[in-house]
């Protein structure tokens, strides 16, 4: 009894840390969201974990608004830079899963390829510095630079591994006597993958394409060399956030971040369901 | 309403030989049973049928006609896999009548066949439900009717009913022997369970790594097997093998030339009071008694009618049925 009651307090201890160690920083960045410039640019005893007066003029600020409070007028608001990131993240994932899971079919289930799946990996391991410097050049040479598409496609190319990597697990791990069964039962194999193994896939297309989104919605690096001015990102322009006599804007800063989380996160809740379902569910027998 | 035929298959997966030079005949409307341990080649064969996989040497003829340059689908081989295999994204409905739709069949004669197969099988309630809310024996049954449903030329069976329990199995087995005559049509059942194979095949081929062994009706591989292996692979108890030094203690003549083991069933062994054996353990079983008979030093099983008064340490004589002895060679080949 003792030693359970002991095991429970140190379980749920362990527990609270972790969720504070998680969440207080987001916690703090969604009260800095509404807290007016007093407020956030306060230290010491002034600052407080909720905001005393809460406002919306960090979000009207960023969409270029007003502005009152805030002295500095801001070259770009937060639009352009929204939808830059819509753009790039959602047709890069849309590259790197459509290649990655016909590259990942084909490995799984015809095995040829040779060292492919892990030279495929492998080149994550470079320092992604190391590989910019040339793709910046190919890309100026292209006039992909400052562009959505230009972005997008390195995107697609660089998450282009997770993509194959996740897909061929859940393929290898897809029971092949369904897809005979429907070979068998009629199909051609384009059909057994149309109507049998794409559905069967759905969670798996569905969790593994919000991980490549997030990798491509959180790059800051990339995007940071490949636009200059039309097509930065979120990250990039959330660090174009300041100015010479207020220093950093956090408010603003913690607004666009708010912002920022709200795609993915609704993405998540989208699929919550295909993500915790199995994926033969009660196609075979145990 | 089709004969398949073996013509020296061989199969290999990259080292492994799955198939040795295995040529057999199927005729039609059989039951035929493939029977064998794990990994005997079993599942290879209905795949080559089934045109899954391709053989590296020989051929397959179904109704006489070479079948290599025919795929899957157009071989019209219906299939019920070991594992099911239904489509767990579609209901029941869906899953049965799947192989309908994929060919293009109007839907008056979908609806007709399908509610014809599952009366036949009983899962018309239940064919809203997707397989996962499916219980073992309605999927399996799912699993059946979506074979059952078109008009193939043969169906296949791997080991479909291993996963039920024994009442069910039992159950299962004697409707799918019904339904076979009742359709007319040959099936090919896999299956590891002896007594499965002989209550229900009319011809079956016994197999040992990727070789047959031996191809006839379950009586005629019950009655004369053609090897040790055979002998042990049929009836429950397994038939006794003992060397041949021992015929003598069981009345036995000296057996044909280059006798080296003798084989006895147990219900051909006759037991009576008297020196010879002692028993070690007796089994009442109901309708019929086993015993567990150490003979110098050789283990040996009898099964008796009824339950006979016996107690274990008794000495018994044994003697061996008229005619129901077994002789094989050195390399556990029956001798004639």
């Amino acid at each position: 009894m003792n030693r359970s009651l002991s095991f429970d307090i140190f379980r749920y201890a362990a527990i609270l840390t972790f969720l504070a160690i998680s969440l207080i920083p987001t916690v703090w960045m969604i009260s800095m969201a509404f807290k007016p410039i007093a407020e956030w640019q306060a230290s010491g005893a002034d600052l407080t974990w909720w905001p005393n007066n809460p406002t919306l003029d960090n979000f009207r600020f960023i969409f270029g608004e007003s502005g009152s409070e805030l002295i500095v007028a801001l070259e770009r608001t937060a639009g352009r830079p929204i939808l830059a990131s819509l753009l790039a993240a959602s047709f890069g994932t849309l590259i790197a899963m459509g290649a990655g899971t016909a590259a990942a079919y084909g490995l799984s289930r015809f095995g040829y390829g040779g060292n492919l799946p892990l030279a495929l990996i492998q080149l994550r391991l470079f320092p992604p510095m190391a590989v910019m410097i040339p793709v910046m050049i190919m890309w100026a040479f292209l006039g992909l630079i400052d562009t959505w598409y230009g972005l997008a496609l390195i995107y697609g190319i660089v998450t282009l591994p997770f993509a194959f990597w996740l897909m061929k697990t859940f393929f290898d791990d897809m029971p092949r006597e369904i897809e005979d069964a429907a070979l068998v039962e009629g199909c051609s194999r384009w059909r057994v993958f149309l109507r049998i193994t794409l559905p069967m896939m759905r969670p798996a297309l569905a969790s593994s394409a919000l991980f490549v989104f997030i990798l491509n919605w959180s790059d800051y690096l990339i995007a940071l060399l490949l636009t200059t001015r039309d097509w930065v990102t979120i990250p990039v322009y959330m660090a174009s956030l300041s100015s010479s006599m207020t220093g950093q804007l956090y408010g603003a800063k913690a607004a666009l971040g708010l912002i920022a989380a709200v795609p993915p996160v609704i993405m998540g809740i989208a699929i919550q369901k295909q993500l915790v379902r199995g994926l033969t569910f009660g196609a075979l027998k145990e | 309403m089709a004969s398949i035929s073996f013509r020296n298959v061989t199969k290999r997966f990259g080292e492994t030989l799955a198939l040795d030079d295995v040529s057999f005949d199927i005729r039609d409307n059989a039951f035929f049973c493939l029977f064998g341990p794990p990994l005997s080649g079993k599942s290879t064969i209905l795949k080559l049928i089934l045109g899954l996989e391709q053989p590296d040497a020989g051929e397959i003829l179904i109704d006489g006609r070479p079948v290599s340059n025919v795929s899957p689908a157009k071989r019209n081989v219906a299939m019920v896999f070991q594992n099911l295999a239904l489509f767990p994204h579609m209901s029941a409905l869906d899953n049965v009548r799947f192989p309908l739709v994929e060919r293009g069949i109007d839907a008056a004669t979908i609806r007709a066949r399908v509610s014809d197969v599952s009366d036949k099988l009983h899962i018309g309630h239940i064919l809203h439900k997707p397989p996962a809310q499916l219980s073992g024996g309605e999927r399996q049954r799912v699993a059946i009717a979506r074979a059952l449903v078109r008009d193939p030329v043969a169906y296949l069976m791997d080991d479909p009913i291993s996963a039920l329990d024994a009442r069910l199995r039992e159950e299962t087995r004697v409707e799918l022997r019904r339904i076979q005559q009742d359709m007319g049509k040959t099936l090919v059942y896999v299956t590891h369970d002896q007594e499965e194979a002989m209550s229900v095949a009319d011809g079956m081929a016994v197999l040992e790594s990727g070789r047959v062994r031996q191809i006839g009706t379950p009586e005629e591989l019950y009655r004369h097997p053609n090897s040790t292996y055979v002998a042990s692979m049929l009836g429950a108890p397994a038939m006794n093998v003992v060397p041949m030094a021992l015929a003598a203690r069981m009345q036995l003549g000296a057996g044909p030339a280059g006798a080296a083991s003798l084989g006895v069933r147990p219900e051909n062994l006759r037991v009576a009071r008297g020196p010879g054996a002692r028993i070690a353990e007796v089994e009442p079983l109901g309708g019929f008694t086993t015993l567990t008979l150490d003979l110098e030093g050789t283990q040996m099983r009898a099964t008796l009618r009824g339950q006979p008064q016996f107690t274990a340490g008794e000495d018994v004589t044994l003697r061996v049925d008229e005619g129901r002895a077994h002789f094989f060679d050195g390399a556990g080949q029956a001798l004639a």
